[in-house]
């Protein structure tokens, strides 16, 4: 089997000396390794955090298969290496490595991140420098390596334009391997870097962000983005229109140590039907289709049989809203039992839980349940189009204390549109009713207290929802609203957690920033900011200094109410939902008016060719 | 139930000396439900694959014949557990012999190692011939001191080391040690690599 002999014996001088050194040498069950000499293109995988967390991602499963399954295509795993490993690296003089291979990964053709979430921006920068790479797009000159980018976060990759060559907008199975091919091409052809990039704004789904101009207005908003060189006006995503003829791994890469989701993961639905109004998953993950029972029974089979998973998760949005859930889990019920497999349902709707449910999902581990009601009043929960009453909740936490659960963890969501204090109160008044529900149930085990705890998470809005519109909480607001829950908590079996109100407004920042803000990202890097995510290495006063050395207000991206007519940064992209619903969905919103969801009535988002909205109209 | 008493030995080198023995179980865990075979499962509130592994190997260290135990709730070849269970492991984890066990876990009483490095094999000699070698050792009630002299058995050294420790869950020295204790009087090795070889039991005879 190959592997980069010098890269192996530099490692083994202190790999024993960094924390877990199994995630770093590569070697796992379900690994790919090829025969470089076979290989045309090489892809390096890029997931900008921890190998725990990154390993744990369903889309570089998927693209990772689905590389490999191209004989001549070799995709390896990269992942941002903790300080220890950093340091090691530097001073031993190993450049960031494809695991697969242990070959630099400045050596491929592609590096390709995935972007989940905002706070990784600086483990970008940084692994790119780590590969021996310039993190500016325009210094790194030859064709290859392009650096592209992918998932939710690049639906807004302005702050991110200056580091990448291309991004991928919406899902990457074909899109991926459009993009390989005309490498090959333009390898043979011997091509240009720019003319690689021309060519590959040609294809429907890549953003070229150096093929765009952008200018302003003197109040510092967008006042038009032009596109050169042929590049189109708008970029429209791509999508998968059938699941079940679509590509899905038949095995996983297995790590020796214990990541965050260590298990099987069967992808059942893509897309949402509710349209809460504060997910952006909800929206650019439109329509949503399903695979068929047989399929997800038969990949699940698969994938338990390859990787020697004795859990499974059906993954999805809304895993409950699956058409024939009920009847799914029954059918997969042979195979738990049998294979000793246990099923875990990751994102349950309050409204769709029933005992069936919680007896096939609660076969062993029997600990905790988590129901996110999101918001605290009605009033508050018709805004953000959460479509749960208050008797939906009780009633599934009286089916869960019925079934011997004792833990109920509630997340909610506060700075919210039109919130008051009475909705912040009305959290607390909800987690009580939670736990009065506990003390109704007459076969509650004696002397048992139930433990309730309350999540909370500070409303951040993004591009693509109805509440790309709206201005974040002040810092200064969002830690009052949070003192006023602590102080009305008196009960103590409810516990009450909270994340970082700094946190929050960086991540808003940079959901709705545009071009200049990756100035600052490029700045605070630059001053040793990195891992941005985790509260231990998170210093926001570098930040704000970052801002102010470039120039730029934090308030301007997250605090102030952009007007329905602002050219907004990422309005280059096409998600297929129109501006205009956005627009009537937020007027709906301010008039406390939920809406119903896709499959009780199509509302006309937008999107062409929805497979519920053909359903509902042969009907 | 009747079940089949399998002993599997192998080796774990290469990329696997970095999988701890924590992580070990899961491996072979997944490695046992991928093969096919049928294995018992502990019984009680969460049942788990019964595995026992014989002593724990340290992260780094490279095993050429570790072994470990469960039970197969059916009567096959050792071949075809071999062969099964092989191509279930990760590459550099490699199924060396499936048996019936002869001796009790609780007989190893002694592992052998070899043991290499860029160090002067000539003055580690000269270090091992000392009377007495006292360093300290942790244990679970706290660090002692420990001569390790009497421990060193059967030692030879060329262009590597082999030497043999006691090994076992009441006592057991780690090759570390002495290589700590040299390493604290004459320096740093740099490279250093340990290969568990085999175990023996009291009586000299390896571990089946």
């Amino acid at each position: 089997m190959y592997r980069n002999q010098e890269t192996m014996k530099k490692l083994e001088s202190f790999l024993l000396d960094v924390e877990k050194p199994a995630r770093y040498i590569g070697g796992e069950p379900g690994s790919i390794c090829k025969d470089k000499e076979n290989v045309d293109i090489r892809f390096a995988f890029a997931f900008p955090d921890t190998y725990e967390i990154g390993m744990s991602h369903l889309g570089m499963k998927i693209l990772y298969a689905l590389k490999n399954s191209v004989p001549n295509y070799w995709c390896e795993r990269c992942f941002m290496p903790l300080s220890d490993m950093r340091e090691k690296m530097l001073e031993n003089g190993i450049e960031l490595y494809g695991l697969e291979s242990l070959d630099p990964i400045r050596e491929f053709d592609f590096i390709g991140f995935t972007i989940q979430y905002e706070m990784c921006y600086t483990n970008i920068l940084e692994m790119l420098r780590l590969a021996g790479l310039p993190v500016l797009a325009k210094e790194r000159t030859a064709l290859t390596p392009i650096v592209m980018g992918g998932g939710p976060c690049v639906c807004n990759a302005e702050p991110l334009a200056d580091f990448f060559d291309l991004f991928a907008i919406g899902e990457g199975e074909e899109l991926n391997l459009e993009i390989m091919r005309l490498m090959e091409q333009c390898k043979r052809e011997k091509c240009t870097k720019a003319e690689f990039l021309r060519r590959a704004a040609q294809i429907e789904g890549v953003y070229v962000p150096s093929l765009y101009d952008v200018s302003y207005n003197s109040d510092g908003t967008v006042s038009s983005i032009s596109p050169r060189d042929g590049a189109p006006a708008k970029v429209r995503k791509r999508i998968i229109r059938d699941l079940d003829k679509s590509f899905y791994p038949e095995n996983f890469v297995v790590p020796f140590v214990d990541i965050v989701h260590n298990r099987a993961v069967e992808e059942v639905m893509r897309g949402c039907i509710r349209g809460c109004r504060f997910c952006q998953a909800g929206f650019i993950y439109r329509p949503l289709r399903e695979k068929s029972m047989e399929t997800v029974m038969y990949q699940t089979k698969t994938l338990c049989e390859n990787t020697g998973y004795d859990e499974a998760s059906l993954s999805s949005l809304s895993t409950s809203d699956f058409t024939d859930i009920e009847e799914l889990l029954c059918g997969l019920n042979q195979l738990t039992k049998k294979n000793r497999v246990n099923l875990s349902l990751p994102s349950l709707r309050i409204d769709r839980f029933s005992e069936k449910i919680l007896t096939e999902i609660s076969s062993v581990k029997r600990s905790g349940l988590t129901f996110a009601p999101e918001a605290g009043t009605q009033r508050m929960r018709d805004v953000i189009n959460k479509n749960i009453t208050e008797e939906d909740v009780l009633n599934s936490v009286k089916i869960a204390f019925e079934g011997g659960y004792t833990a109920i963890k509630l997340y909610f969501m506060f700075g919210l549109p039109t919130e008051t204090d009475e909705d912040i109160i009305g959290i607390y008044e909800l987690a009580k009713a939670v736990v009065e529900q506990f003390y109704q149930n007459p076969n509650r085990q004696k002397g048992k207290a139930p433990s309730v705890s309350i999540s909370l998470s500070m409303f951040i809005p993004k591009p693509f929802t109805p509440f790309e519109f709206e201005p974040q909480i002040s810092g200064e607001e969002m830690n009052r609203r949070v003192k006023l829950l602590l102080d009305v908590r008196k009960d103590r079996k409810i516990s009450i957690s909270y994340s970082d109100s700094r946190l929050a407004l960086m991540e808003a920042v940079f959901a709705r920033g545009d071009r200049r803000v990756g100035k600052a990202i490029y700045t605070a890097w630059k001053n040793g900011c990195v891992m941005d995510g985790w509260n231990d290495c998170f210093d926001f006063e570098k930040w704000k200094e970052a801002f102010e050395e470039c120039g730029l207000s934090m308030e301007f991206y997250a605090n102030r109410r952009r007007g329905y007519d602002e050219t907004a940064p990422w309005s280059v992209l096409d998600m297929m939902v129109s501006k205009e619903f956005l627009i009537s969905e937020n007027e709906r919103a301010h008039r406390f008016e939920p809406t119903p969801n896709c499959r009780e009535k199509c509302s006309g988002c937008g999107v062409s060719d929805c497979p519920i909205h053909t359903v509902s109209k042969k009907d | 139930m009747a079940t089949v008493n399998t002993r599997v030995f192998f080796s774990k080198t290469d990329r696997a000396k970095y999988i701890s023995h924590l992580d070990l179980y899961g491996v072979f865990q997944r490695a046992v439900r991928k093969s096919g075979l049928e294995a018992w499962y502990t019984e009680g509130l969460s049942p788990r694959l019964y595995l026992q592994f014989m002593l724990p190997l340290s992260l780094g260290q490279e095993g050429l014949r570790e072994a470990v135990d469960f039970r197969l709730l059916e009567e096959i070849p050792f071949e075809e557990t071999e062969k099964r269970l092989s191509e279930a492991l990760p590459y550099d984890i490699r199924v060396i012999e499936a048996a019936k066990p002869v001796m009790k876990n609780t007989d190893i009483a002694y592992a052998e190692y070899e043991i290499s490095g860029e160090l002067d094999y000539e003055r580690f000699s000269e270090f091992c011939g000392r009377p007495s070698i006292i360093t300290e050792k942790k244990t679970k009630k706290g660090v002692s001191e420990v001569d390790l002299k009497p421990n060193i058995h059967a030692l030879e050294i060329s262009d590597k080391i082999t030497l043999r420790l006691p090994a076992g869950n009441d006592f057991n020295i780690n090759p570390t040690l002495l290589l700590g204790a040299f390493e604290r009087e004459f320096g740093k090795i740099s490279g250093v690599k340990i290969i568990r070889t085999r175990f023996f039991n009291s009586n000299g005879e390896v571990f089946r």
